[in-house]
């Protein structure tokens, strides 16, 4: 008798669990049909992870300001290109300008990428700081990633063999890399590929014949950054143009925002003193009138 | 002889066993003991005055007046070490040889003095929260203070040419300038400027993250990882269960069903990843289920991944009832499906909900199959009615986020454990309940 009872319970608490689980479907499936897109009062950000901080510190103050939920992923341009081409998010963050092919992509579902550039950015080769190499030119980078130059020796560095990081091909890093240094060269095999820029920091931080390249916010904290060209990358070289790796750092939306909307107010934050200042100094280079 | 042989293998087998078992528990003593260790730390601490005008400031906790008099006491002794400061700052601007020397250095020497102590009020070098407060915890000041009072500098190159780094005193640089008695005062009174005490920080399972994990919590990664475990055993323990009573009392031995089988089988060693990637592109691109990442796509691919172990579990916990159970309840006339729901599933329950539990740890320490449906870095807790629209934030993803992408990795270890204690306690607890769990319905089932 008492198995009898036990099993009904059992027998109700699958029900309740299939009810629920009905229920979650139908109701997820109703607000699909409702709204393609993501409801007001939320915004979701996907993307790089050189935009990553930006993004994150923007989200923190915008939450503040106005308890609109921004959610942040981190996960590379090429994602943060096809979350906005599938319509999975309303900013895809990006260190690159998005392809044709991407273009062509949204396009034909009906996405309408817009690109908003909030900040300057370079991309600064790092070496551990016990390397006294303090300078390289944008050939012996290249020499470096294709493998033709291996040893720190032959560049009047240390007698060790060279540890070469770098980003992955998701990566709008590495994109920008291989256009303006590499020229479309190939990189060498043995060359270790991290998936992301605080992941090639820690990299280096920890090995003192590796050379890396990541966005100028992650030059900080034991790492030191090169001179490329005779140039050092700063704020001002970059701002100034002289720095020859710069790059913008962008948000892409699909469409303009409507104005006034919470997204539009996101994204334009860049423009207010505030967004300005986050963008200092979470060490990239704001867009305009930078002193 | 022969006997003797056979006593030696016998000894040895014995021996091996047991120093499998020592090695194990080494090994298991090793990987935990600084989890617990380190993570504790997140929770018990020596926090800093800032600590406590943080959470003042943020969350309106702590004792006002007590505050009060204390940031009166801290202002006083602060207030020579930004005295030093400004004179220095303004001599640099009136000294081109001085600035100089130190035109470049100072800036950033500043900074981290204000990261220690915090900046003078009004005075924050941006409105970052990072650059509103001095350190929060007594161990990184520690560090700090060591970063402000000694410097790195170079000493020739070693054998291998690479530099060799001395530390030495920042001071012997400053000689006979302004700023030089800094050091000293900022080395000989450091636990004044901060004050530190013993603090006991049980909110910080529950408050928000705040400026990228530099103050605040893991709330929305505990929330998170709740929701994602839950959803994924409501989706996939009905699918489980009644899969497995299919293929023990009803499927007979044919091609389809073997070829099933082995199906299931597979998808049990398909790597994590790939669920991954496959509800990224079914569950959300495919068949929408939700306008972007969310917890129910991420419950959805989890509850896809668990879904071969509950189901081996049930299969094999409903083959274990002995058939004179089954044909006991048939002869006293019960139809099939009678007999499977009064007598055999109970019979079967601990072995299903053993299962369960262990795929419920499983779902809850997975990243990959969350990376690409439902994680998120930055983001509010979730509502429970936002599940189906919101993505969250989780701990397994999060402390690899924060302990790979994060821009300021070595600043925020103490998050790094708080999270990984957290994430295996809560695994911990959860295994530790499927062997209550079973021992208890076993005992009832017998007596």
């Amino acid at each position: 008798m008492s198995t009898s009872k036990r099993s009904n319970r059992f027998l109700g608490w699958t029900l309740a669990l299939v009810a629920t689980v009905a229920a979650a479907l139908v109701v997820s499936s109703v607000s699909v049909a409702e709204e393609t897109k993501a409801p007001a009062g939320k915004i979701v950000c996907d993307g790089s992870t050189t935009v990553g901080p930006i993004a994150k510190a923007f989200a923190d103050y915008f939450m503040k300001q106005t308890g609109v939920n921004v959610t942040v992923g981190e996960s590379g341009s090429g994602n943060g290109a096809k979350s906005l081409i599938n319509g999975t998010c309303d900013i895809g963050n990006m260190s690159r300008f998005m392809k044709e092919t991407e273009f062509k992509a949204a396009v034909e579902k009906g996405v309408m990428p817009v690109a908003t550039v909030i900040a300057m950015d370079g991309v600064c080769l790092i070496v551990h700081p016990s390397n006294p190499i303090k300078a390289l030119t944008t050939d012996q980078v290249k020499g470096i990633y294709t493998g033709k130059i291996k040893k720190w020796s032959e560049i009047g560095g240390p007698d060790a063999d060279i540890v070469i990081i770098s980003r992955d091909t998701n990566s709008g890093t590495y994109e920008t890399f291989a256009e303006k240094v590499l020229k479309e060269e190939k990189i060498a095999s043995g060359v270790e590929y991290v998936t992301s820029n605080g992941a090639i920091r820690a990299r280096v931080q920890n090995t003192p014949a590796a050379v890396g390249y990541v966005g100028l916010a992650f030059t900080t904290d034991g790492v030191k950054a090169l001179e490329i060209n005779g140039v050092m990358p700063t704020k001002r070289t970059i701002a100034t143009g002289k720095y020859p790796v710069a790059r913008p750092l962008f948000m892409f939306t699909n469409g303009y925002p409507k104005l006034g909307s919470p997204l539009h107010e996101f994204v334009t934050l860049y423009l207010t003193k505030k967004g300005q200042d986050i963008i200092d100094s979470v060490g990239f280079v704001p867009v305009t009138n930078y002193e | 002889m022969h006997l003797r042989t056979r006593k030696i293998i016998d000894r040895s087998a014995t021996g091996i066993g047991i120093l499998a078992i020592v090695v194990m528990t080494a090994a298991l003593v090793v990987l935990l003991a600084p989890i617990f260790a380190n993570g504790t730390g997140a929770f018990v601490f020596r926090g800093t005055a800032e600590f406590r005008k943080y959470q003042s400031d943020r969350f309106d906790r702590g004792d006002r007046e007590v505050l009060t008099t204390e940031k009166e006491t801290l202002r006083q002794v602060r207030q020579p070490v930004y005295d030093l400061l400004h004179k220095f700052e303004h001599q640099l601007k009136n000294d081109d040889d001085l600035d100089a020397r130190f035109g470049a250095e100072f800036p950033k020497l500043k900074r981290e003095v204000y990261r220690l102590i915090g900046p003078p009020p009004g005075e924050a070098l941006s409105r970052l929260e990072r650059d509103e407060y001095g350190a929060t915890r007594w161990d990184r000041a520690l560090v700090q203070a060591d970063s402000i009072v000694h410097v790195q500098e170079d000493r020739g190159l070693d054998s291998h040419g690479f530099s060799l780094k001395v530390e030495g005193p920042r001071a012997a640089r400053y000689k006979g300038t302004s700023l030089e008695p800094m050091f000293g005062y900022v080395e000989m009174h450091l636990a004044e400027l901060l004050r530190p005490q013993w603090t006991f920080y049980p909110q910080f399972l529950i408050d928000n993250p705040q400026d990228a994990n530099f103050f605040g919590g893991i709330g929305p990664a505990v929330l998170g990882t709740i929701y994602l475990t839950l959803g994924a055993i409501l989706f996939a323990v009905p699918m489980g269960v009644i899969t497995a009573i299919y293929l023990v009392e009803y499927a007979g031995q044919g091609r389809f069903i073997s070829l099933l089988r082995t199906c299931i089988s597979t998808l049990a060693g398909v790597p994590s990843i790939v669920f991954g990637l496959f509800g990224l592109a079914f569950f959300i691109n495919t068949i929408h289920v939700s306008p972007s990442k969310s917890v129910l796509a991420g419950s959805l691919t989890l509850g896809l991944l668990i879904l071969p172990t509950i189901i081996r579990a049930s299969e094999e916990a409903l083959r274990a009832v002995p058939l004179a159970y089954k044909e006991a309840a048939l002869s006293l006339g019960a139809g099939q499906w009678r007999t499977i729901l009064t007598v055999i599933l109970p019979a079967a329950l601990p072995g299903i909900l053993t299962g369960i539990i262990i795929s419920m740890g499983r779902a809850a320490g997975e990243t990959a199959p969350i990376i690409f449906t439902a994680a998120v870095s930055v983001g509010l807790g979730v509502k429970p009615w936002e599940v189906f629209t919101s993505p969250t934030q989780a701990l397994s993803w999060n402390i690899y986020n924060v302990s790979t992408e994060h821009e300021a990795v070595d600043q925020i270890r103490h998050v790094q454990y708080g999270m990984v204690l957290t994430l295996v306690v809560l695994v911990l607890a959860l295994n530790l309940t499927a062997v209550l769990l079973r021992a208890r319905i076993t005992r009832r089932l017998s007596g």
